[in-house]
């Protein structure tokens, strides 16, 4: 007998829960919303343009101590910030873009050769300057990617589900926009940075949730056709116990994953790890609790208690 | 004296970032390639055999040997600098030796 870790006659009640999980779902999102407008991301070079640094040292320091020393070259707001494991002695350094960027690199070396002398050598292991009218047009071309993502997925699948509901496509693309809304809430509140690496991992859980919400719909397409006398959300209720052996599979092997890229990744990685490690987790939640629960208003709303077998047939 | 990389990202510069290691096996150069306009720069380390360093002089005519090689492997030789500087916190080491002589 193989290892079950789901019944296959499981049925939770998903479905009657929907309004106490749509009601938190509509908090969490607002508070996202509110933490975007006034708190907002930490965006990286990426996108608010500026130069980041890597610097190494052979001695230990402080994060005070290089900005004390960066302090004569007028480079505007310097962040500084330890990297890597403590023995490293590596630090990321960043600031506004300076007027003139040429030679930065060794220019930055020489402040920090007569702050520091003979004693703790650092040297600029790497420069990469980003022009803040290119970050400009990187956040809007960002967010243009996100939001077209989640457009076309949601028409998709409307076209898809057609026969059972047009609404299924509202459902998708309503749980894309609360996943993505909590994963940059979650974003804002860790403060880690937005850059990227990031935004590709936004756009890779926009597909992961799309995918995840398909399965569900798709089932409930399924069985809406085969039980022409059902109520949508009997049937809804039925297609997400079917289908949770598979969500619960999917999504916990993709979690282990992303949770070692989490751990192990390193810094550079995390953001883009923490974005997925979240985004699946809601993703997942949303397949069960957004998308089939805004069909359910939408129908209930239109034609208040019709069969499934209409719709299906 | 830093040797001028011409690449489709624009004109570099490749030039010494720390003094030369030297052990009776290779010498390892310490390198950076910086962008001429400042705004990137990448260092990273070749370490040279002795039996093929032997022919040039000093680290003038080494980098000047470096100069095509670089200019051919540009990309590639940018790109695994960059990564592993930002996700592995340590200089990329290109070996040049007996089995893989490069530009030597």
């Amino acid at each position: 007998m193989g290892l079950q870790l789901i019944a296959p006659d499981i049925n939770i009640d998903f479905v009657g829960k929907r309004f106490f999980f749509v009601a938190v779902s509509t908090v969490i999102n607002l508070a996202a919303i509110l933490l975007l407008i006034f708190v907002g991301l930490n965006y990286g070079v990426d996108f608010v343009g500026g130069s980041v640094v890597q610097l190494k040292f052979d001695q230990p320091t402080s994060a005070e101590r290089i900005r004390t020393a960066l302090g004569s070259l007028d480079l505007g707001d310097v962040t500084v910030q330890d990297f890597g494991a403590r023995d490293e002695n590596q630090y990321l350094v960043r600031f506004e873009t300076v007027k003139s960027v040429g030679s930065i690199g060794p220019r930055l070396e020489a402040a920090l050769d007569r702050s520091y002398g003979a004693t703790n050598k650092a040297q600029v292991l790497r420069v990469e300057t980003v022009g803040s009218k290119v970050g400009h047009d990187l956040r809007i071309d960002g967010f243009l990617a996100v939001a077209f993502a989640t457009v076309f997925m949601g028409v998709y699948i409307a076209l898809r589900f057609r026969n059972v509901s047009w609404s299924f496509g509202a459902g998708a693309v309503i749980a894309l926009i609360h996943d993505v809304l909590v994963v940059t809430g979650a974003l804002v509140i860790s403060r880690l940075e937005f850059d990227l690496t990031t935004l590709a991992a936004v756009l890779t859980i926009i597909a992961y949730s799309v995918h995840d919400t398909i399965i569900v719909s798709d089932r409930i397409r399924e069985d809406a056709a085969k039980r022409r006398r059902e109520s949508l959300d009997v049937t809804m209720n039925r297609a997400i116990n079917e289908t949770l052996s598979r969500t619960v599979l999917t999504s916990g092997t993709a979690l282990t994953v992303v949770t070692s890229l989490l751990v192990l990744g390193g810094p550079i990685l995390r953001p883009a790890a923490f974005t997925l490690f979240v985004g699946i987790i809601t993703g997942t939640y949303s397949s069960i609790y957004i998308a089939g629960p805004v069909v359910l208003f939408w129908e209930k709303g239109r034609i208040g208690g019709k069969t499934a077998a209409t719709r299906a047939a | 004296m830093p040797v001028e990389i011409r690449s489709a990202r624009g004109l570099y510069r490749l030039a010494e970032a720390a003094p030369p290691e030297s052990s009776p096996d290779s010498l390892v150069l310490t390198l950076a390639l910086e962008r001429a306009d400042g705004v990137e720069r990448v260092v990273l380390r070749c370490r040279i055999a002795s039996a093929l360093s032997a022919s040039e002089a000093d680290t003038a005519g080494l980098l000047a040997r470096l100069k095509p090689w670089i200019e051919r492997e540009f990309e590639p030789t940018r790109e695994a600098a960059l990564k592993s500087i930002r996700s592995e916190r340590r200089l990329h080491e290109i070996v040049f030796d007996r089995a893989h002589p490069g530009p030597f």
